[in-house]
């Protein structure tokens, strides 16, 4: 069975200015696809690009040159408000620093993912209840993010990730602030979530994991793909 | 809420309290106006006097303000009531005290108007012709009464020296005891051949009689009095160009009072003397005219109608109408200046709520980029922070509206303590219209919600990959 493309960038480019002389070409003619359902792992080391690519996968920041194409549509033709749209309902991010609202409860950082979908009111807080539930945080949903572990912090970023059930799931180095234990536990459940047919693309420095979970692992380098390696296999998918 | 935060709310609540405050002492100087003119029935009175041809800058002819013109003003639609100013001289006896005064005649339906129903105590006289007499406070204390109450139902006696035309030529034969005799003896009669002689002799009798007629029609009156019982006291206060004196008198009554002639008072000779009354029989009503002439409108008409009307007649017009017109647009200006000085304050506070909202992206730059990963569309962004801004404002300005409520009810206390103290009449300084309070919270949030503003747009355009940026 052929693989279905979900995400595919073409000669993506992306290029920062630094002071008046020096240019800093982050991804240079960076060329991948991701497949539906794949659990994709990037490595490679600080600077390589890794965080630029998914910024860019995510519609989060616009390429120098190239293109980023979410099932077959540039992103590129979409408006501002479609890129809204899209973040608001194909993906879900996942960050190292957890990136949560300090003054929000668990639960209202969860359904906030929610707001911007036009979710109501009520349903919001059911579906945020329930995913929070799901990942162990039953009695965690009213603890605001400084009062709770990293791990459990991790899983509250994790849920409103998925809450509004993306298409694709970006996580940015996700064990990265936590101890092996935690780092452990949230790599199960984004295998989990993988197993259960969601497209995960992670950013890792952690190569042991990446090589347990991601079905295929690229290794970023100065802004180009230095390698692809398929580690276990999924459907559809190609070395 | 972050003391910062607070800060910036109460300088809107300071600016909106300023504004309020100043904007409520407008209101209220121009509520108590309107209710005065109201009370008085102003809005419904208009003054009509004759045309003065004295700058002869108009030489239209100028009617008389008689009777006939009383009945062509009548009959002008939207006239309720023409009633004259009609005055005399009299002395008017309260208890002991004997007071040179001016009594005015009046219908009883006029004196039911408003105009002069602004009673302290009691009410109109019952008819024309009732033996009554509506007196004036300032009357009251000058007879040394402070009591209303003790003097409805009390009799006064006023009464007038009226001369006569036949007094006066009753002196032309006979004065000082010298007969018509006595001043022939005096006249050598053959020299009345030699013409300077007749004429020196002649005019010496003209002047002698027209001295001897003045002597017998000042001073030779008639006293009319008459008992009337108090049946009301007008409240003290200026009317402005209405000329009410402190007597008022049922017509039938007042035209005993004239109907011997005139009263000594010259400046009524010399009136009759240039209407062409002087020799007229003063029973005679219908050749009587007067200087001005008041007319009680009908409210559901415009008074610019009867206006025109009474002016294509030949007279003037004064409106207080008009003048109302004239006093609103003062007001207009006067609040639009109160206005001015409380919107520099809100402005200033403004400027409070922009530093705040500015402060507020910087520290809250990684909350943005969290929103705006997670699907939040600029507009999102940029009305999240005018809410914000606009929600400073507006509990700025509620806090505002109670805060400049409370400090005018404090003025206005001590304004009525020192009304009180003075005895001034007591009136209420500031005022709450709904009007106001609509400004103010209009004032307060849109003027929150501009500052608002250029930090809305900043939050908007806030870099996400910047504000997630893991430093």
């Amino acid at each position: 069975m052929a693989a279905e493309i979900r995400l595919r960038t073409l000669s993506l480019c992306r290029y920062y200015r630094r002071g008046p002389q020096e240019e800093v070409r982050a991804l240079d003619g960076f060329t991948i696809q991701v497949n539906r359902g794949e659990f994709l792992g990037i490595v490679g080391s600080s600077g390589s690009g890794k965080s630029t690519l998914l910024n860019l996968l995510a519609g989060l920041d616009s390429p120098t040159s190239g293109s980023v194409e979410f099932d077959g549509v540039p992103l590129s033709s979409m408006s501002r408000r479609q890129l809204a749209s899209y973040r608001a309902r194909n993906v879900g991010m996942v960050f190292q620093s957890f990136n949560l609202i300090s003054h929000y409860t668990a639960l209202q950082n969860v359904e906030t993912a929610l707001y911007f979908n036009f979710t109501p009111p009520k349903e919001r807080r059911r579906l945020a209840a329930a995913v929070l539930e799901q990942l162990g945080l039953a009695d965690r949903m009213t603890h605001r993010p400084p009062d709770l572990s990293g791990g459990e912090q991790q899983r509250v970023s994790v849920a409103r990730a998925i809450v509004k059930k993306p298409e694709i799931l970006f996580a940015d180095e996700p064990t990265g602030n936590l101890d092996y234990e935690n780092a452990r536990q949230i790599a199960a459940i984004l295998d989990t979530l993988n197993r259960e047919g969601l497209t995960i693309v992670m950013v890792t420095h952690n190569q042991e994991m990446a090589q347990q979970y991601a079905h295929r692992i690229i290794r970023m380098h100065y802004g180009h793909l230095a390698g692809s390696t398929l580690t276990r296999p999924s459907a559809g998918l190609m070395p | 809420m972050k003391l910062r935060t607070f800060l910036t709310t109460a300088g809107v609540l300071i600016a909106i309290a300023a504004f309020v405050s100043m904007l409520s002492f407008g209101a209220g100087n121009q509520e108590n106006i309107t209710r005065e003119f109201n009370e008085l029935g102003l809005f419904t009175t208009m003054q009509v006097y004759p045309k003065s041809n004295a700058n002869g800058s108009d030489t239209s002819p100028s009617p008389k303000l008689d009777r006939t013109a009383l009945e062509r003003l009548s009959a002008i639609p939207g006239v309720n009531l023409v009633y004259p100013y009609d005055a005399i001289t009299v002395k008017v006896k309260l208890g002991d005290t004997l007071i040179a005064s001016k009594a005015q005649a009046l219908t009883a339906a006029a004196a039911r108007t408003k105009l002069f129903s602004n009673m302290l105590k009691g009410k109109a006289f019952d008819g024309d012709s009732s033996r009554q007499a509506v007196i004036s406070e300032e009357l009251m204390k000058k007879a040394g009464i402070t009591s209303p109450e003790s003097l409805i139902g009390r009799s006064i006696v006023v009464s007038v020296g009226v001369s006569t035309v036949d007094s006066g030529l009753a002196h032309i034969l006979t004065d000082r005891g010298e007969s018509v005799i006595d001043r022939l003896k005096r006249i050598h009669l053959d020299s009345l051949r030699n013409g300077s002689y007749r004429r020196r002799v002649i005019r010496s009798e003209m002047n002698d009689a027209v001295r001897r007629f003045l002597n017998g029609f000042t001073n030779a009156q008639e006293i009319i009095s008459d008992s009337l019982t108090v049946c009301g006291i007008r409240r003290a206060g200026q009317m402005g160009r209405i000329r009410i004196e402190p007597v008022i008198i049922p017509v039938a009554t007042a035209a005993r009072f004239s109907s011997g002639g005139l009263s000594g008072n010259l400046a009524e000779i010399f009136a009759a003397m240039s209407s062409g009354n002087l020799f007229s029989r003063p029973e005679d009503p219908g050749n009587k005219t007067f200087s001005q002439v008041t007319i009680d409108l009908d409210p559901h008409v415009l008074y610019k109608t009867v206006r025109d009307s009474v002016q294509a007649l030949g007279f003037k017009t004064f409106s207080f109408a008009a003048q109302f017109e004239e006093i609103q647009k003062f007001f207009f200006y006067f609040d639009m200046a109160l206005g001015v000085v409380g919107l520099i304050a809100l402005i200033t506070a403004s400027l409070g709520i922009v530093n705040t909202m500015v402060m507020s992206i910087t520290e809250r730059k990684r909350e943005i980029g969290i929103l705006k990963s997670l699907g939040a569309y600029e507009l999102e962004i940029r009305t999240l922070f005018l809410v914000e801004s606009g929600v400073i404002g507006l509990i700025g300005t509620v806090a505002g509206l109670i805060a400049g409520w409370t400090i005018t009810r404090i003025v206005s206390a001590i304004a009525h303590f020192y009304m009180k103290r003075e005895g001034f009449p007591e009136m209420e300084l500031f005022a709450f219209p709904l009007w106001l309070i609509l400004t103010a919270l209009a004032v307060g949030v849109g003027v929150s919600v501009l500052a608002g503003l250029y930090p809305a747009a900043r939050a908007a355009g806030v870099d996400p990959v910047e504000a997630l940026r893991n430093d």
